[in-house]
């Protein structure tokens, strides 16, 4: 009897473990990482993203409503990659804004070097 | 015996496993599948760091899509859902460290774009400066011409301007100039001198006395007189042309001995430039 409940034992406290990890896991609402996505979208939408990268903060925004939706629907880690997603895609979104605006300062610059290297040659065409 | 009373602790024990297995099902998925599209990403970022436009300019972002990457490449043996995560986690991290390299690049691009507008902006006001100058000169320098022009005392017609070198320049019979002659001609050559573009006519006219022919002659000596005064001068020869004209365009009445006297003259046309004439045509 003393070696069936050995046996016995193992099985059971290693289910117990997985549930309590379980538990750890999957339970509680993700709280900090929405907050996360939440504080990025707004901060891609302070710069501008909607006019640089739109695709991407819309992206942005439509994954936090799927953590949103996770969340009452119990997947607490469904929501919680979402949520990461989201503050990732927000992230980019800034990104790109940055580097089409820094971009967008340059091509105004060569134009403009453009534009005085034409009237220099117009202004010493006329003689 | 052995075997009866094993069999239901097997039986248990496969139950607890079941058990466990359908909860982790239920719970978060346990495939061990291997991350998908982590090679990609791997790609991608290797991309990124041999672009030699790109590499090195986003350092901290680089470094935190490797991480993301190596994250992701380590998830062999977790779920299918959190590999995938990790995957998009890294794929996004790997397209931060992109953009953010690509506006390094662009901010070391604009360090020269904006030294080639201050270079060209520097040239373009210089450029202006020369322009205003020489329209100033051109100006000047017509103010300048005009101002001879009326030193000269000389008529503008549509041949240019006309002056009329006559008042006791030219005994009758005689082509020698009178001394007293010779100050507004004077006055020409440094107007040919300032203005060496500008070339002149000379036209010889005579009073009535004596044939056409002599006349004729008379005329032509009379503008080759003035001619050779200017060529000693200091006036190239190519720019005066002399022509007799004769006695038929008189400009007073031959019958008074002033009118004949003034009939004695040569007249001196500053050719018009071939070009429009700076005075008449403004910049």
């Amino acid at each position: 009897v003393s070696e069936i409940n050995r046996n016995y034992r193992f099985p059971a406290t290693a289910a117990l473990a997985g549930a309590m990890l379980l538990v750890a896991a999957c339970a509680s609402v993700p709280t900090e990482s929405l907050n996360e996505a939440k504080l990025a979208i707004e901060a891609a939408e302070r710069a501008d993203a909607s006019e640089y990268a739109n695709a991407e903060l819309d992206e942005a925004r439509q994954t936090l409503m799927a953590a949103e939706r996770a969340v009452v629907e119990k997947n607490m880690v469904l929501a919680s990659h979402y949520a990461e997603q989201s503050t990732v895609t927000a992230e980019l979104a800034i990104a790109r804004t940055e580097a089409v605006k820094a971009q967008a300062v340059n091509a105004e610059l060569e134009r403009g070097v453009e534009a005085l290297i034409e009237e220099i040659q117009r202004t010493g065409n006329l003689q | 015996m052995n075997t009866s009373t094993r069999n239901p602790v097997r039986f248990t024990r496969i139950l607890a496993a079941g058990f466990v297995i359908s909860m982790i099902a239920t719970g978060c998925a346990l495939k061990p599948v291997y991350p998908e599209g982590s090679a990609e990403v791997r790609s991608k970022l290797d991309r990124l760091r041999s672009d030699p436009e790109l590499a090195g300019q986003a350092p901290i972002e680089t470094r935190e899509a490797e991480a993301a990457v190596v994250v992701a490449e380590q998830s062999i043996g977790t779920n299918y859902e959190l590999g995938e995560h990790r995957v998009f986690i890294a794929d996004r991290k790997v397209a931060i460290a992109m953009a953010r390299a690509r506006t390094g690049y662009v901010l070391d691009q604009r360090a020269g774009l904006s030294q080639a507008r201050d270079a060209a902006r520097s040239k373009s006001a210089l450029a202006q400066a020369e322009a205003e100058k020489r329209v100033d000169d051109a100006s000047r320098s017509t103010a300048k011409m005009q101002q001879q022009i009326d030193l000269l005392e000389a008529e503008a017609t549509a041949r240019g301007q006309v002056l009329t070198l006559g008042n006791t320049l030219f005994a009758t019979g005689r082509s020698d100039m009178k001394s007293i002659a010779t100050s507004s001609l004077d006055k020409l050559v440094v107007f040919l001198n300032d203005f060496p573009d500008r070339n002149v006519t000379l036209e010889g006219h005579t009073d009535d006395v004596g044939s056409v022919a002599l006349n004729q002659t008379l005329s032509r000596h009379r503008a080759d007189a003035v001619k050779s005064y200017l060529v000693t001068r200091g006036i190239q020869d190519r720019r005066i042309t002399a022509k007799g004209i004769g006695m038929d365009q008189p400009i007073a009445d031959n019958l008074t001995s002033s009118g004949r006297q003034q009939n004695r003259r040569v007249e001196v046309i500053i050719d018009n430039p071939p070009s429009a004439i700076p005075a008449t045509s403004k910049l």
